[in-house]
């Protein structure tokens, strides 16, 4: 075992496989700091070129591009408000609320070294959890993965806003989520669901211009209105200085970073669960370390927490996903059913052989996971200082450039005009809840999760009619997410009568 | 404002939500149990937070998610967030009269001419900055399939 993996590493070393890996990280790089260019559909475009390659340099080229995608996409979530990558937006929270406030630096400190804490243990997780993993993994049917996405959306809901009445706007705005994400061909029936006769809408809502609307537009037209720069007129000397303060708070709230890192490799292992659901339950899971309501409610206002958290999962999803897609040739999500496309290119057959005969060439993924983000992360550390400087440009430079990102990522998912109405219509939408005090991430979780409740919900009841609610593992989410629900108000109310007793 | 957009947005997902349940009860079982189960909720929710906007003490509920800024006095800020609207709206014009290249260096152009006041040579040249960088990328590297403008179309230009 123990030579297995310094074989692999030896393998990955070797200077063709490590020049393709450094091509890969160049491109995952770029990818992941524009907005719309997506991590898959760049690992579809590069999936052609790998025919020419030995197995290690061909997943050392696209997981080294794959790995880094999320790492740099937080970059544009923290400086511009922008999701870089849709698994990304959850980090806009508190991340880019942290650049208003001068502190863009110690954002990109704490979510680039989370970032790395997150590969890390993920890496770790593909490595050690290959033989725990199956008996986990084959427990979970469709009844247990619609109750995971069930808790997701409770958990977001309750912790988004505070109040009774916060509450019930997380939950309308994670319900309408789950409205929207019906529209298109349904999947049991083939009916074309609120398409209005449009060839557009058959596919469903893409979320790349769905999240660039909901999140940048409500940005742009505050950075306009406040007509300066995007940290405002804070004096620029802090805007630098906070890098390395915000590695030190990744290792102050370690166990906040690796205990979402354990999420996202969770939810990563999960089939069809996704980067995208991991962050927000990260998110959420920081947003419940809060020790009191009044904590709480700096979340999306810059706690660093509201980065590390996010930061760390859809980094770490990336060793999970790998699992099941390594051993049992079962893809996670559309970028490893991609990715199994290429390991039957380069001849290999996912399952028990990985673990064996090919065992060298598992390890050497895990060694292009660790090495791609340890390099992207050194870096991303060199220029961040000049990155922090962009938040100081001032906003009449910076607009018209976000808005030409804006545009471009959105008509980008699809190259069609569709995309960008569809990016300007949940701008609206996104300005109105952002004006009205609704949170914006129970929507997008619940948009994400939709067709994967309403898909593992059929099943659960398809196949076991009533009895898929007496599982045990249902037993044990349902009692989760009455958890999660009610947590917040007891935390509230020991609040109140705490504040009535001193007074 | 915050009061209204909440009032817009609550009777705006009460009318789509009633409107998807009343269109999916057209629908076959299989198509129809998700949106009329998921629908029925966030209409009694929508109307819930309606009537809580009406009737309720205007208490906003804090959202755990970033805010407008304040400190703009309002007459000010309604004035640029409707110039913002505009400039969107318009480079979405632009987009489809011209396509997408020639939208991008007119509205970067007239937006630092125009709204940041800028001096010629500083507007023209990040303008061409800009656009080489968007033309290097999505054009020569993504090869992007970007479509000619309407105008190119009338004028046998595209």
């Amino acid at each position: 075992m123990i030579d297995a993996l310094l074989e692999g590493l030896f393998l990955v070393l070797q200077w063709k496989a490590f020049a393709f890996m450094l091509l890969g990280i160049g491109l995952g790089f770029w990818v992941g700091l524009l907005p719309g260019l997506g991590g898959v559909t760049t690992l579809a475009l590069m999936l052609p070129f790998i025919y020419a390659m030995k197995p290690v340099e061909g997943f050392a080229f696209l997981l080294g591009m794959h790995s880094v995608v999320a790492t740099t996409g937080d970059i544009t979530s923290v400086l511009f408000g922008i999701p870089g990558e849709g698994t990304t937006a959850a980090t806009i929270l508190d991340g880019h609320a942290m650049a208003k406030k001068g502190e863009a630096g110690r954002a990109l400190g704490a979510v680039l070294a989370s970032s790395l804490v997150g590969a890390l243990v993920g890496a770790l997780a593909l490595a050690l959890a290959v033989p725990i993993v199956r008996p986990l993994v084959l427990a979970f049917g469709s009844p247990e993965l619609f109750m995971i996405a069930i808790v997701g959306i409770a958990f977001i809901a309750s912790l988004s806003a505070q109040g009774g009445r916060g509450m019930l706007r997380g939950f309308l705005a994670g319900g309408l989520g789950l409205l929207v994400a019906t529209v298109g061909q349904d999947p049991q029936a083939g009916i074309a669901r609120y398409t209005f006769d449009s060839l557009y809408l058959w596919g469903g809502l893409d979320l790349v211009p769905v999240l660039i609307g909901i999140f940048a537009i409500p940005e742009i037209i505050d950075l306009v209105v406040r007509g300066t720069s995007i940290a405002g007129d804070l004096p620029k000397g802090r805007l630098n200085q906070g890098a390395l303060e915000g590695v030190k708070d990744t290792f102050r709230h370690f166990w906040l970073t690796i205990r979402c890192s354990l999420i996202g490799t969770f939810i990563g292992i999960m089939p069809g669960l996704g980067g995208a659901v991991a962050q927000w339950l990260a998110y959420g899971h920081a947003a419940q370390s809060a020790r009191s309501a009044e904590e709480r409610q700096g979340f999306g206002k810059g706690d660093v927490r509201g980065v590390l958290g996010p930061g760390a999962a859809n980094n770490s999803k990336e060793g999970g996903a790998l699992i099941p897609t390594v051993a049992f040739g079962v893809p996670g999500s559309s970028s490893m059913a991609i990715l199994l496309g290429g390991f039957f290119l380069l001849g290999l057959v996912p399952g028990p052989d990985m673990l064996t005969a090919h065992l060298t060439v598992t390890f050497s993924m895990v060694w292009t996971i660790v090495l791609a983000n340890i390099i992207t992360v050194v870096v991303c550390f060199l220029f961040l200082n000049h990155l922090a400087r962009l938040t100081v440009v001032r906003g009449h430079f910076l607009i018209p450039v976000i808005l030409v990102l804006v545009f471009i990522g959105s008509y980008t998912s699809n190259n069609h005009y569709g995309d960008v109405v569809l990016m300007l219509f949940f701008g609206a939408v996104g300005y109105l809840m952002v004006a009205g005090g609704w949170p914006r991430a129970p929507f997008v979780l619940g948009l994400v999760l939709g067709k994967i409740v309403e898909n593992n919900l059929y099943i659960s009841v398809a196949r076991y009619e009533t009895a898929w609610l007496t599982r045990p593992i249902v037993l044990v989410l349902m009692a989760l997410a009455v958890a999660v629900v009610l947590y917040p108000l007891l935390q509230a109310r020991r609040s109140r009568s705490r504040r009535a007793e001193h007074g | 404002m915050g009061n209204r957009a909440s009032l817009i947005l609550g009777v705006g997902i009460m009318i789509c939500a009633g409107a998807a349940v009343v269109i999916a009860m057209g629908w076959p079982w299989k198509a129809a149990l998700f949106p009329i189960v998921i629908g029925i909720p966030v209409f009694c929710m929508a109307a819930a937070e309606v009537a809580w906007g009406l009737l309720g003490s205007g208490h906003r509920g804090e959202a755990m998610d970033f805010q407008l800024s304040e400190h703009v006095p309002p007459k000010i800020a309604i004035r640029r967030t409707l110039l913002a609207i505009a400039w969107m709206a318009g480079f979405f014009a632009a987009i489809v009269l011209a396509g997408f290249p020639l939208a991008v260096a007119l509205v970067v152009f007239l937006y630092l001419k125009l709204q940041g006041r800028e001096r010629w040579v500083i507007s023209i040249g990040f303008t061409l900055i800009l656009w080489a960088v968007f033309y290097a990328i999505f054009d020569r590297l993504l090869h992007l399939p970007f479509p000619a403008g309407l105008i190119q179309g009338w004028t046998g230009l595209g």
